[in-house]
């Protein structure tokens, strides 16, 4: 039984297939719209503001300003339109990013036939849509998520693995000698790592090292039990 | 996260996998029941855009460009699943995943596997929807 007034939706991917095919899943039911169509995320942006559909499909990867991107822009401009994400695979980072910036669904293209019309008339009712169902409680989700984020590989800048510990020790103060005794390698050895890591970063003494280390986050997080 | 696909899941594990996903097929053709020429046309453009994409593919990894690599390589994964073509789908992921690691000699032999796998596509499609689906050549 159709609603009076159809669902309106705007699909932003950069494939023509693909947003041939979705348009055609979702014009089966006479409860949707497409009232448009964007290759990149400018362009979903400029027919958001313009059209103002009820639902926005956006793919997370397109040229000309990325999915995210555009999502961190409709987040500031407190739009109506509700967006679920459409992605190939995701991960837990970047679920937790979107919904973070205001995204209210996620369906994997390949579940995109079997999942978007509930996905939209799930969001449409206000819920969040997530794993493939509705999202009963979104603060525990979003801890869950959190929970399980990989946090992002650390920048190295090319530096080995002792030479991070060495550079772990030169934040902490350590002398050459304090270095050497702490890792049984003589002096020299410590000062052939210093001059590499001089050189790989780009800094001139060890104060500077010890501040590009800080704001560059190349220290190892802290252990429990550790001070921050 | 447990219906979030993983790569592995992706993955084709069985022989009687085909390459076509029935359901994900069964339901455009029935979404499109009004407009059968426009499903076959849907397929077809996914034909002519993967051959392209192939073109693409070898030369990236000819000239070890691994965003170009990349990119081309998301491109063709993203329709693929979207018309239930996941072995296809995996394939484009090996490759973005090779691609990072800027392993082009082993990229190299991904195209052609992704190759073959269009090929077989190609026919599989041809039997489902006749020879109106296969892009005339160029």
């Amino acid at each position: 039984m159709p609603n009076s007034t159809p669902i309106r939706i705007l699909i932003a991917d950069d494939h023509p297939v693909v947003r041939v095919g979705l348009r055609n899943m979702l014009l089966a039911d006479s409860n949707f719209e497409v009232v448009g169509e964007a290759k990149d995320g400018a362009e979903a942006l400029t027919l958001v503001r313009k059209i103002q559909p009820d639902v926005l499909l956006l793919d997370l990867a397109m040229p000309n300003m990325p999915g995210m991107d555009a999502l961190r822009e409709l987040t500031s401009e407190m739009t109506q339109t509700r967006t679920i994400v459409l992605t190939a695979l995701i991960d837990k980072r970047q679920i937790l990013e979107a919904l973070q910036l205001g995204a209210r669904g996620v369906v994997l293209k390949d579940a995109a036939a079997e999942q978007l019309s509930a996905c939209i008339r799930a969001v449409m009712q206000g819920q969040y849509w997530l794993e493939g169902r509705p999202v009963q409680n979104l603060v525990q989700t979003l801890r869950d998520l959190a929970a399980r984020a990989t946090p992002p590989p650390r920048k190295t800048y090319g530096l080995t693995s002792r030479e991070l510990e060495v550079v772990t020790l030169i934040t902490e103060g350590c002398t050459n000698k304090d270095i050497a005794s702490s890792f049984g390698i003589s002096e020299e050895t410590v000062k052939r790592h210093l001059t590499n890591i001089f050189n790989k970063i780009g800094v001139g003494n060890r104060l500077e090292l010890a501040l590009f280390a800080l704001n560059h986050d190349l220290l190892p997080p802290s252990q429990p039990g550790q001070p921050a | 996260m447990s219906n979030f696909l993983s790569r592995e899941q992706l993955r084709p594990n069985s022989v009687l996998e085909t390459l076509l996903a029935e359901e994900i097929f069964d339901r455009l053709q029935q979404a499109m029941a009004s407009d059968p020429t426009g499903f076959c046309e849907l397929y077809r453009d996914y034909l002519s855009d993967a051959g392209e994409s192939l073109v693409a593919l070898r030369l990236a990894c000819e000239q070890n460009q691994a965003e170009t690599l990349c990119a081309k390589a998301h491109y063709l994964k993203s329709s693929s699943l979207v018309l239930g073509l996941r072995p296809v789908a995996q394939c484009c992921a090996d490759l973005q995943e090779l691609g990072r690691n800027g392993n082009f000699k082993a990229a190299v032999e991904k195209v052609a596997e992704t190759a073959e796998l269009l090929e077989s596509v190609r026919a599989e499609l041809e039997r489902k929807l006749g020879p109106g689906v296969i892009p005339s050549a160029a």
